[in-house]
């Protein structure tokens, strides 16, 4: 029994496993040295200057103007002052702040036993030749927490950062996994990325008070900035079930529309005169540090998920994608899905290039160029046949996630951007690959 | 079936594989002392800042255009050469995808962040991340001085002056007679409008003072490529048959302007002063396509990045902002350049 739901669910999202695979691949190969920091880095760190200089040793300490480096030289100031050792200064910032208590240090004759830092400090060139640079110091030692190994790639907050990075795709992917299922294909989502940011942003600016517009404005124009964009979805539907013209066609011509709208609208420039507090759908994180958008991912997936799975609309997604005729002969309105498929993949387009403008919080008409051709990927990953019919909204998260993987692990471990793209390209096709070989039987 | 799809996996791992190794050997660690394990004394890993300095990441405008291929390969060069590693990235002209690229950087800890920003207003917030989390950031050719942000110093060519020295040049070509010049500009980038200042400035000096007179007829977007640079062209030669010179703010402009010279049959009479110094551009000089073009030199704004970024990390203060000369480049320095078969 269990072993028949494992083997079904391997079928049906086999691609969870090549993610697996990624995410453990890349998590073998960016093991490097982490630098420990916070107070119990600091405390291992105050034990090693006490048992190399004796109870009474003299200290700098030098940190980065950054909240976990601070609390670790506060920490560390504190073990050192208890044990009767003398902390002779603190520094927190730049090299510059390094050298300038340095030079003031060697003024004073002031002799050094240590200058204890933090990993990242230790590199910085003003302490390479202490010996010569200032020998009133009296040649002391750079000290610095022991580092452990772990993958930067398995660090929270990268995967937090992937995680945030795709959200925008996976989120346009519902759409286009609705689209897809049907038989079609939904080429303008890129531009009306780029159309919703430039007309949220625009709308705040213009009509919303600008650098001083408050929550509900906000919320209203990002709400007429995802409406607009279902009309326009709405209009190629229209086209589409009407007229019968091929989606490809007439989505083609909207992502032109919507991109030539954008630019018009922003007149080529990006536009930014917007409150700080736009950022919070896209940067916030208020539950559990999980970043809203993030959060908002989740919903739309469960949502979705069971839209397709549980309920009628959704079977009729896949009847109509599987074969129109018969569709329509069994009862299926077969226009009225059509259109519901395409005006839910604009909306949820709209919704991204919100989510991006909150992001970068700012909305330009070069957003979300090429981004379709992204969301059809982690379609296809997902287990979705471009002939309709088939796919699931759960393997397209999965798709989404593998190509963010892919993206991230080749930033985190080198391999420069020509390389990138080659590799992103083949695996795609290689996950294409397996699914089609595991089909067949 | 089974045997089969675990075969197909196989194969896609080894393709992934197939660029980790590599991708290690140019990155051996990141860390000072990166050979020395956890379990090694803590005094092997004091001593260290000798054999890697730790990584630069790099995200430059784009990759396409040979100027940033050479700023980017620049640093790598220097950089290795300190004890430094480093990794480009372009960002594609796209700045979510600009934005991500240095979020990564982030979580992986570089030492520095170098970055020519796909738009300076919407790469505030991640630069601002970067900043809180205490890694120094710097611009290379294209600024971000945008309030809110820290970056350490800009590194750019002297556009302003190259625009004075292409004035220079077009007084040069035109001698005694004077005439009628049109600019082929391109308003979005911050350095053409510099470029554009620098020209009227040195040409309305030339002006107040001589009587071969230069008019600057007119000033026509040529989008800084070669189709849109020869519609320009053809536009400005209707307007102004008598037209004697062009100013193209770059390269693929000013070939778009010769072609449109060369359709109208009038290559002879008007004389084109480009700028950049691209090869292609280059070779159009030494066969007097182009009368001149005040090159600038990406290999040294790379070079000076490492230097700025080394200088930083000694504790210098540094300058806002670090411009590079352009060099007026005429047909005889194109003869004379081994670069050019």
């Amino acid at each position: 029994m269990l072993k028949s739901l494992l083997s079904r669910w391997f079928s049906e999202y086999g691609m969870i496993f090549v993610l697996a695979l990624l995410c453990v691949f890349f998590s073998v190969v960016t093991v490097s040295e982490q630098s420990p920091s916070g107070e119990g880095a600091a405390k291992q760190l105050a034990g090693l200057i006490q048992s190399q200089f004796g109870s009474k040793p003299r200290v700098l300490i030098v940190v980065r103007d950054q909240p976990e480096e601070l609390a670790f030289a506060a920490a560390l100031e504190r073990e050192i002052s208890a044990a009767g050792g003398q902390v002779l200064g603190n520094v927190k910032g730049e090299p510059r702040d390094a050298r300038e208590v340095l030079v003031k240090l060697s003024a004073a004759n002031a002799s050094l036993d240590t200058i204890a830092c933090t990993q990242p400090v230790s590199a910085w060139l003003v302490f390479a030749d202490l010996e010569k640079d200032f020998p009133a110091l009296g040649n002391p030692r750079l000290l610095k927490p022991v580092p452990y190994r772990w993958p930067n790639f398995l660090k929270a907050e990268n995967l937090l950062n992937i995680t945030n990075q795709i959200a925008v795709i996976a989120i346009v992917a519902i759409g286009m996994t609705m689209v897809i299922i049907t038989g079609g294909i939904d080429l303008s989502v890129g531009s009306l990325i780029a159309l919703a940011a430039v007309l949220a942003t625009l709308l705040i600016r213009e009509f919303g008070g600008s650098l001083q517009a408050s929550a509900f404005s906000m919320t209203c124009a990002c709400l007429v900035a995802i409406t607009a964009c279902g009309c326009v979805g709405a209009f190629s539907g229209a086209m589409i079930t009407i007229f019968r013209i091929p989606p490809f066609i007439v989505t083609l011509a909207m992502m032109l529309v919507a991109s030539g709208l954008a630019y018009i609208l922003a007149q080529g420039q990006s536009v930014y005169q917007i409150p700080d507090s736009f950022v919070w759908l896209g940067r916030g994180a208020d539950v559990l540090g999980i970043p809203n958008a993030v959060l908002l991912m989740l919903v739309l997936y469960g949502a979705a998920h069971v839209l397709m799975s549980k309920m009628r609309l959704g079977r009729y997604i896949y009847a109509v994608g599987g074969n129109r005729e018969a569709a329509r002969l069994s009862g299926v309105r077969v226009e009225r899905v059509l259109m519901f498929a395409y005006v839910a993949s604009a909306l949820v387009a709209g919704l991204g290039g919100v989510i991006m403008a909150s992001q970068l919080k700012s909305g330009s008409p070069t957003y979300g160029s090429m981004y379709e051709l992204y969301v059809i990927a982690a379609v296809v990953v997902g287990g979705a046949s471009l002939s309709g019919g088939q796919g699931k909204m759960l393997g397209t998260l999965i798709g989404a996630f593998t190509i963010a993987v892919i993206q991230n692990g080749m930033n985190l471990t080198n391999v420069e951007s020509y390389t990138q793209k080659v590799v992103l390209g083949l695996v795609i096709l290689a996950a294409v690959l397996i699914d089609t070989v595991r089909h067949r039987k | 079936m089974q045997r089969r799809a675990l075969a197909a996996l196989a194969l896609s791992l080894m393709i992934v594989a197939g660029c980790g190794p590599s991708s290690n050997s140019n990155a051996p660690d990141a860390t000072p002392g990166g050979s020395a394990g956890a379990g090694a004394a803590p005094d092997q890993l004091a001593k260290s800042g000798a054999q890697s300095k730790g990584t630069i990441g790099v995200s430059l405008l784009t990759l396409e255009n040979p100027f940033f291929k050479v700023i980017g390969d620049n640093i790598v060069s220097a950089g290795k050469e300190h004890g430094y590693s480093t990794i480009v990235v372009s960002g594609d002209k796209d700045v979510a995808k600009q934005s991500n690229q240095i979020k990564d950087f982030i979580v992986k800890k570089v030492s520095a962040i170098v970055l020519s920003p796909c738009d300076s207003k919407s790469i505030i917030p991640v630069i601002q991340e970067a900043n809180a989390a205490g890694i120094p950031v710097l611009t290379v050719d294209i600024p971000c001085n945008e309030p809110g942000v820290k970056i350490v110093t800009q590194v750019a060519t002297d556009n302003f002056g190259g625009g004075r020295e292409a004035a220079d040049a077009m007084i040069e070509a035109l001698g005694e007679a004077g005439g009628k010049v049109a600019i082929l500009h391109f308003k979005q980038a911050e350095s053409c409008q510099l470029r554009v200042k620098g020209f009227r400035e040195v040409i309305d000096a030339h002006n107040a003072k001589s009587n071969s007179k230069i008019e600057i007829a007119m000033e026509l977007e040529g989008g800084g490529a070669k189709d849109m640079g020869l519609k320009a062209t053809e536009d400005s030669l209707q307007a102004h048959p008598d037209l004697r010179g062009i100013f193209a703010i770059n390269d693929p402009s000013a070939l778009g302007a010769r072609a449109a010279l060369e359709k109208a049959g009038k290559a002879e009479n008007v004389v084109i002063i480009g700028f950049d110094g691209q090869p292609e551009g280059k070779q159009a000089i030494k066969e007097g396509k182009i009368y001149a073009d005040p090159i600038q030199f990406p290999d040294q704004m790379g070079i000076k990045i490492v230097d700025a970024i080394i200088r930083h990390s000694k504790g210098e203060t540094l300058p806002g902002q670090m411009l590079i000369p352009t060099k007026l480049y005429r047909q005889a320095d194109a003869a004379a350049d081994p670069e050019l078969k």
